[in-house]
């Protein structure tokens, strides 16, 4: 509870990451249900799974770099 | 990202004059474009999605996607036209989608940079890549296939968008803030997961981060099933269908406008509020064009020749099938 309030307070540190991440899921995931008969469209994504650990990473980070107490 | 320009520019800074008119300015060529491209799209020679077969400079037979489709997809298209390339609802609402999107980029933005920094990125994404998409568009459309240029065969070197609600040019307005929206937030991973990194190797991983978001979602959004937009042919390496210079594009204009983005501050300084973003706007417009020309001279002319030189003679496509 205490971390959800500590993330609602800090939210706008987190709206890039936000940003992109919706992006990437309507963007490509959901869309590439549409064509999901095409070949390599699979691999294709785990192509991109790297991006995906930096956009984690980022968040991670952003979280511990908040200000204490807030 | 934040730490270093934060300090050097006043967090709650209002735009100024200049901005206030720049979005005049764009909320008017906004209105202006929309207006063209929907009631009197003959005055740009926009391609009529219903009508695929009355595509001239490339015709239908001259585009990547028709290399893509089967035959029934092919007759499909011709028959019934772009697939869902009149309904206006939805590709407003899909403009709705990408505003949301991107005004949480903005807020970031204006909350850690102010208001004049925030202004020039959303501005500056407009100008930067929805001029230099116009471009592509506008003389691929009227000078496209004068040139012969092998191993990518008859040299259009365009594209063009089927959908879209409101427009800025010839580019929709969802490429514009989705590239505003891409940018900025590629820029911030790459400043978190990158801290002690300079200005230049933050720019470049933004850029590479920002083009692997674009590899998935470029041949899902050009695929028969959806045609968001359509490739002309010309260029000699496909990569699941799309010209590879569209990678080497994002990749380019992600990095310059992060690193010109990031001496805004400096500018500042040196110039005044005013004179720096008249500067800073005018670095765009031109670094469109030069993009572009470095394109051309750099990919399809130096690139491409030296390959045919050395006995390239077809199109390379990865994988087959795209």
């Amino acid at each position: 509870m205490k971390s959800w309030r500590r993330f609602w307070r800090n939210r706008i540190e987190f709206y890039p990451a936000f940003s992109i991440f919706i992006w990437y899921a309507v963007g490509s995931v959901l869309s590439s249900l549409r064509v999901q008969n095409r070949p390599g469209i699979v691999t294709l994504g785990l192509i991109t799974i790297p991006v995906v650990v930096v956009f984690i990473i980022a968040v991670r980070r952003a979280w511990r770099e908040l200000p204490a107490g807030s | 990202m934040a730490n270093d320009v934060r300090n050097r520019t006043g967090k709650n800074a209002t735009g100024g004059a200049f901005i206030t008119w720049a979005y005049v300015f764009l909320y008017l060529i906004i209105g202006i474009s929309t207006y063209i491209h929907h009631v009197h799209p003959w005055i740009l020679s926009v391609p009529d999605n219903r009508n695929v077969a009355s595509w001239q400079h490339p015709a239908f037979e001259e585009t990547a996607i028709y290399d893509r489709m089967t035959e029934e997809e092919r007759r499909q298209v011709l028959k019934e036209g772009v697939p869902q390339g009149g309904d206006l609802t939805a590709q407003f609402a899909t403009d709705l989608f990408m505003i949301i999107v991107s005004w949480f980029c903005f807020i970031h933005a204006r909350a850690n940079f102010g208001s004049w920094m925030a202004s020039c990125f959303f501005i500056g994404s407009f100008i930067f890549t929805g001029l230099e998409e116009s471009i592509w568009i506008l003389t691929g459309r009227y000078l496209g296939g004068l040139l012969e240029h092998n191993p990518g065969g008859t040299f259009f070197g365009t594209y063009w968008f089927s959908k879209g609600g409101f427009w800025f040019f010839e580019t929709p307005l969802v490429a514009c803030l989705g590239w505003f929206a891409i940018a900025y937030s590629c820029v911030w991973v790459a400043g978190k997961v990158f801290p002690r990194m300079g200005l230049w190797g933050r720019a470049v991983v933004g850029g590479l981060i920002a083009m692997g978001t674009d590899l998935w979602a470029d041949p899902v959004a050009t695929s028969p099933e959806l045609m968001n937009w359509v490739w002309a042919k010309g260029d000699f390496f496909l990569f699941f269908g799309i010209p590879f210079y569209n990678f080497i594009g994002w990749f380019l204009l992600i990095f310059l406008f992060a690193v010109i983005w990031e001496k805004l501050p400096d500018m500042e300084r040196k110039w005044g509020r005013t004179g720096s973003s008249a500067l800073f706007l005018t670095v765009c417009t031109s670094g469109t064009v030069l993009v572009a020309l470095f394109i051309y001279v750099v990919w399809f002319l130096v690139s491409g020749g030296i390959l045919h030189q050395f006995g390239l003679e077809t199109v390379v496509q990865i994988p087959k099938g795209w």
